[in-house]
């Protein structure tokens, strides 16, 4: 026989049970993928960082090797702008994992400079602030929040004023830069795990879409991204099967080839 | 001003929005947003760092909307949804790419905040569904955001 203090007990954790999921309907063990697949929303581009973190867990990783802080090409063209913008706000994601202030307080500059050359130099003004002040504190954590503020508030302020594609530009441009970090230290330490941080059909084809939307941005490296994305997704859309490290190596030609387009002058 | 600081300010506008809202008037996706961020506040304890970017939308009650979303393994993430409609009832739940619920047990809803938890077992694309099970309002705004760790 249960006991009354038991009972009671019992009828506390049931009703607080009760309480928090009053009403909750249990969710289907499975739903029909194909039937989703055309509902779904536009994907949120993960931040280089995201990456990275996972990467990390895997082993040390020498992030010092990319830190990066020379001054690229100075360009006139938005959407070049726009991609350089994106890979130097993955250059500070980097630059935080090897937790060097100097080369974080110099990104954020650089981020404000660009920033200023699309025009939108003003919402960008106290996140450059909030990075040298956090990274003079060492206070990193703040400094990856600051940054995945930065980029938010370039896009919010391109898209306030209807330049959603160099928004997507931004973010295409990070992408680019955090998978070539990403199959630079694949391609030296390969594991089955690292290779399959890779596997991201959905998100090639999200740029690809993106891309061919943007017939007016008619520049060379434009062009060549969208050469290369069409090169890159067979090698990571592979299903269930393991990403080859010829494929981690043949990804990291390509997109070391992209950046090299992306910061320097044609 | 830190980043958890910001979070602070943003809860303590939540609770004011929250109080000066009278019951059925019409709020924002930005509203919704507010509660979302509430109900992510105290994972940021525990060191999940909550992504800036999110989605919103409005739903009529017992309608879903799908969004997917890349997912690392390694990571660990937690998806969180608010609407201001304090009345109504919503829900999330992650599916991976073959269709099957992909969630841990602790994953939680309570009136008009959920969450979703998931510790990727493979790298992939994920379904990230969202629904207004029930709401007083003709439509419900909704906002999810996301954090990892």
């Amino acid at each position: 026989m249960i006991s009354f203090s038991k009972s009671l007990k019992f009828s506390v954790i049931a009703l607080l049970g009760v309480t928090l999921y009053a009403g909750a309907v249990p969710a289907p063990q499975r739903i029909d993928v194909k039937q989703m697949s055309k509902k779904v929303e536009n994907v949120v581009v993960p931040l280089p960082n995201e990456i990275f973190g996972a990467l990390n867990k895997l082993g040390s990783v020498n992030w010092r090797e990319f830190v990066r802080t020379e001054k690229s090409s100075n360009f006139t063209e938005r959407p070049r702008i726009a991609l350089l913008l994106g890979t130097v706000i993955a250059d500070g994601f980097i630059a935080v994992q090897a937790e060097d202030a100097p080369a974080v307080k110099e990104i954020g500059q650089r981020v404000l400079s660009l920033s200023k050359g699309i025009g939108v130099g003003n919402s960008i003004t106290p996140h450059a602030k909030a990075i040298t002040e956090a990274a003079d504190k060492r206070k990193w954590e703040n400094v990856r929040q600051e940054l995945d503020r930065t980029q938010s508030s370039v896009q919010a302020a391109m898209n306030e004023v209807h330049d959603e594609k160099l928004s997507q530009l931004v973010s295409l441009g990070g992408w680019l830069r955090g998978t070539q970090v990403l199959t630079s230290v694949v391609t030296k330490h390969f594991s089955a795990d690292g290779a399959e941080l890779l596997h991201q059909p959905d998100l090639l084809v999200h740029f690809q879409t993106q891309l061919q939307a943007m017939p007016e941005f008619n520049l060379p490296i434009i062009r060549d991204i969208q050469g290369a994305l069409g090169e890159v997704r067979p090698l990571v859309d592979v299903g269930t099967s393991r990403i080859s490290p010829e494929s981690v190596r043949k990804i990291n030609e390509i997109t070391n080839r992209l950046d090299s387009g992306i910061v320097t002058r044609d | 001003m830190n980043g958890f600081t910001k979070i602070g300010l943003r809860v303590s506008l939540c609770l004011v929005v929250s109080f000066a809202l009278p019951s059925g008037a019409a709020g924002t996706v930005d509203d919704a947003q507010s509660f979302a961020l509430q109900a992510a506040e105290p994972y940021v304890k525990e060191g999940f760092q909550v992504r800036e970017d999110y989605w919103g939308g409005d739903l009529g009650s017992g309608e879903k909307k799908a969004v997917r979303q890349q997912l690392f393994k390694g990571n660990e993430y937690w998806f969180w949804m608010g609407t201001e409609v304090e009345r109504a009832k919503i829900s999330v739940h992650i599916y991976d790419s073959e269709g099957k619920l992909a969630e841990q047990p602790d994953s939680w809803e309570k009136g008009h905040f959920a969450a979703a938890h998931v510790i990727p077992k493979a790298t992939g694309s994920y379904f990230i569904i969202v629904a207004v099970e029930e709401s007083p309002e003709e439509r419900t705004h909704w906002a999810l955001v996301y954090g990892f760790r």
